[in-house]
């Protein structure tokens, strides 16, 4: 099965059925919806001057600098996009596009096509240094760098945003794979209008879009939010976590931030604004209002009862909490160990005392306890020891990491 | 308003920078050596570059803004590779040349206060590696531009040299041109260290890692054009300054630090080697520390290796390469003995000047592209003046380099 690359051809003669050149071939159409490796369906020529359209049915073979015709002839139609079509070397080659099992950006040196079920089709993307140099050297050369590895075209995703007839049409399912973490790394790592494609598509799935949002660093959800209305930014918060939807409130312009907490379910209006009301530095402001906490008189089976029903994140429910009838926080237990106790097993003998902090301790501070204590979940209390959040590993982590491990160069200060 | 302010202030930081990096080592000693050959001969062109200065980087802020993406990656998704890798090597070539210059003003910065170049520039190296590759950017980039601050200091001095306002003020408007070796040698040196490639590549790419759109086009378009004139009004002032002392008093070369700080006597008397040096030190480091980084990026779009997602040398290994490249090859050109400081200086400038042009016309018909920029391509008049630039920048060094095989440069 010999590899054609598409530099290779674009620049050929067009040649009609008796071998006689018609023109130059500039371009390849294909069309991105549907089909693992998508066929071409027609080509761009110069013809007498004229940019015209060859339809597939016309093509008779693609070679190395050479498209051949089968007929003698051809209709001088003018090339005009149609709605979904790609030029692969416009709109593709040189273009960044996502490596999808790589999960990372990548830009197309070379674009490789091979003729496959019956039809010439595009079968994956040279991102090596090599296939650019391919491109580089004369003619002449080229031939005799060999082609390197490719990436399978099953496993990228090209961004088409760019492209007038596509725009935001052509679906992206093969994003659907990746963790929202690493969506928000490509969002991150991508232009603006590639970022918004990408989010773009992950908004087919409502979760997925505001997972992608929880990972995303300030400035980007600032970006990328600033330009939807208040009903669509409370759409997307009411899917979120709740600490992680108030740092979004938060880069919200102020006026705007009422109006779009009056927008959510009562409950999680109300969650959002109490952690508004703390600095974002100390527990308070850490933790999550969400959690699992029972009267210390709940047998077991209560309480595997209930977390089986909430839909509390799983990371904070690594950890029961049990209260006295006052409410006030009589202490925890690992979810673990309440599973290993026996049937019937009151909480009270379960529990043991906890570290607790208030909502102004300090990060460091938390973080000095966590590593202590070896917690994962740390309780934040207010004075009458009611408990009012958790605050756990993950946000600490995130905070408390010396600056520069992992940094982005971020050179232009951005924050 | 609170938004437009916020976005003001959000570019007010790579404007400045900018603007303050193009005043670096290369950049005074270039200004020097005008006002001391020619006296205010020159002053006419600075108002002309002023306008072009504000012209490109304005096209560069607003392609970053309109497209989200830098330079160096539109111009291979444009052009193709070929042509992106002649510019990329331009670029390089170019950067490799200012990054030495600027090691070799570090040097020469803390020479003026005893410090030997064996000592000092090894440990600027050391640092600036450091500062790019693990450190806080932002707060190094502030250090540095606020130890430019003193260069405040030439318009004073300017002032107390006592020059002749009417012959200035006859030297802005008028145009002085000869036509010799030596006068478009420092023409030529003047406009490259001026419009300086890695600014507009800088300034691009700043104004798409910081997110900025369309609707921040008129903040953007106002910070550029105030940086461009307060930076220019800093170099016309070191004219002014060096034209009233050196070249009034007959020194018509400036072949050190030492003897560029001496512009500043009549302001700051025997302080002046330490505040020139403090200022030259600021410009040089921020100058050093933006360009290896601008170089590796242009690498990294140009042949689209990585430099997104997360950047720690074992990640991103080409990009940390190229950047440890230039910062080594620049100190260790740096510390060849015997150099001549100020000859090499503008020497770099010039090379900048020939090999301008080549980015300039890139930046200008990307940004008159009505498909990559719909409604945001350069208007009519707007177009022209940017293509007068081009044409003039490119003129210049075909002149130069006509000079020069004549053997008359």
């Amino acid at each position: 099965m010999a590899v054609l690359h598409l530099s290779q051809v674009v620049g050929g003669d067009l040649r009609d059925a008796g071998g006689e050149r018609l023109g130059r071939v500039d371009d390849l159409i294909v069309r991105l919806e549907g089909e693992e490796y998508p066929p071409v369906s027609g080509a761009v020529a110069s013809v007498a001057g004229r940019q015209v359209f060859v339809p597939a049915e016309l093509i008779e073979a693609i070679t190395p600098g050479r498209v051949d015709l089968r007929a003698e002839r051809l209709d001088l139609q003018h090339f005009r996009r149609r709605p979904g079509e790609v030029l692969l070397k416009k709109d593709v080659l040189d273009r960044q596009m996502i490596n999808v099992d790589g999960a990372r950006l990548v830009r197309a040196n070379e674009i490789e096509l091979t003729r496959l079920e019956g039809w010439y089709r595009a079968v994956g993307v040279d991102v090596s240094v090599r296939g650019l140099l391919r491109r580089v050297v004369p003619r002449a050369l080229a031939g005799r760098i060999a082609a390197a590895d490719f990436l399978d075209w099953a496993s990228i995703e090209p961004f088409t945003g760019h492209v007038p007839t596509v725009r935001l049409r052509v679906p992206h399912p093969k994003l659907a794979r990746l963790h929202p973490a690493q969506l928000a790394d490509l969002v991150e790592a991508a232009s603006h209008r590639e970022g918004e494609e990408i989010i773009a598509a992950v908004a087919e799935n409502p979760e997925l879009e505001a997972d992608v949002f929880e990972e995303l660093e300030d400035q980007h959800r600032r970006e990328f939010v600033e330009e939807r209305s208040d009903d669509e930014i409370a759409e997307l918060l009411a899917r979120m976590e709740a600490d992680d939807a108030a740092d979004l409130v938060l880069q919200l312009p102020e006026e705007r931030r009422e109006h779009v907490i009056a927008l959510l379910s009562p409950p999680h209006a109300r969650r959002v604004r109490t952690l508004l009301g703390f600095d974002p530095a100390t527990a308070g402001g850490l933790m999550s209002p969400e959690f699992l906490c029972l009267y210390a008189d709940a047998t077991r089976e209560e309480a595997l009862e209930r977390v089986a029903r909430s839909r509390v994140h799983p990371d904070v429910v690594a950890w029961l909490y049990a209260m006295t009838l006052h409410r006030r926080l009589h202490g925890g237990v690992r979810l673990a160990d309440v599973v290993r106790a026996p049937e019937g097993t009151r909480l009270n003998d379960l529990v043991a005392s906890v570290q607790m902090v208030t909502p102004d301790t300090e990060l460091e501070e938390v973080a000095r306890l966590m590593t202590d204590f070896d917690l994962t979940v740390v309780p934040v209390v207010d004075e009458d020891q009611v408990l009012l959040g958790v605050v756990t590993v993950d946000d600490v982590l995130e905070l408390v990491l010396p600056e520069g491990w992992r940094r982005r160069f971020n050179l232009f200060g951005g924050e | 308003m609170n938004r437009r302010l916020l976005a003001l202030a959000a570019v007010l930081g790579p404007g400045l920078v900018a603007a303050n990096a193009g005043n670096d080592a290369g950049g005074i000693a270039t200004y020097a050596s005008v006002g001391a050959r020619y006296g205010y001969d020159l002053l006419w062109m600075i108002v002309l570059i002023t306008v072009s200065l504000i012209v490109v980087q304005e096209m560069a802020a607003r392609m970053g803004a309109v497209t989200g993406k830098g330079l160096a990656e539109l111009i291979r998704e444009q052009y193709g590779p070929r042509w992106s890798l002649f510019s990329t090597f331009s670029v390089l070539l170019a950067n490799l040349g200012i990054c030495i210059s600027e090691f070799v003003g570090i040097g020469a910065a803390l020479r003026l206060v005893h410090v030997p170049k064996y000592a000092s520039i090894p440990i600027a190296a050391i640092v600036i590696w450091l500062l790019v590759v693990r450190g806080s950017y932002k707060v190094a980039q502030r250090v540095f531009v606020a130890m430019t601050i003193p260069f405040f200091a030439y318009p004073i001095a300017a002032v107390l040299a006592h020059p002749h306002w009417g012959a200035v003020g006859r030297a802005v408007v008028v145009p002085h041109i000869q036509l010799n070796g030596p006068y478009v040698v420092l023409f030529v040196a003047t406009v490259g260290t001026t419009i300086t490639p890695f600014m507009q590549l800088y300034l691009q790419s700043a104004v798409v890692e910081r997110g900025l759109d369309e609707t921040d086009l008129p903040a953007e378009r106002a910070e550029v054009a105030t940086a461009s004139v307060f930076a220019n009004l800093v170099a016309g002032f070191i004219i002014i300054a060096t034209g009233a002392t050196l070249f009034v008093h007959g020194d018509h070369t400036v072949n050190s630090a030492a003897d560029a700080a001496r512009a500043l006597e009549p302001f700051a008397g025997r302080f002046a080697e330490a505040l020139f040096a403090i200022g030259l030190l600021g410009a040089s480091l921020l100058a050093a520390a933006i360009l290896p980084v601008t170089a590796a990026y242009v690498i990294a779009e140009t042949f689209g290796l990585e430099k997104g997602i997360a950047r720690r040398p074992r990640e991103a290994p080409v990009f940390v390469a190229t950047l440890t490249v230039l910062i080594c090859i620049g100190a260790v050109v740096a510390l060849l003995p015997h150099i001549p400081v100020i000859k090499l200086l503008v020497l770099v400038q010039v090379v900048n000047g020939v090999l301008l042009p080549v980015t300039l016309f890139f930046v200008w018909r990307l940004a008159r592209d009505p498909e990559l920029m719909g409604e945001h391509r350069n208007g009519r008049v707007f177009d022209a003046l940017a293509a007068a630039t081009v044409l003039a920048t490119s003129g210049l060094s075909l002149v130069l380099v006509g000079l020069t095989f004549a053997g008359k440069a």
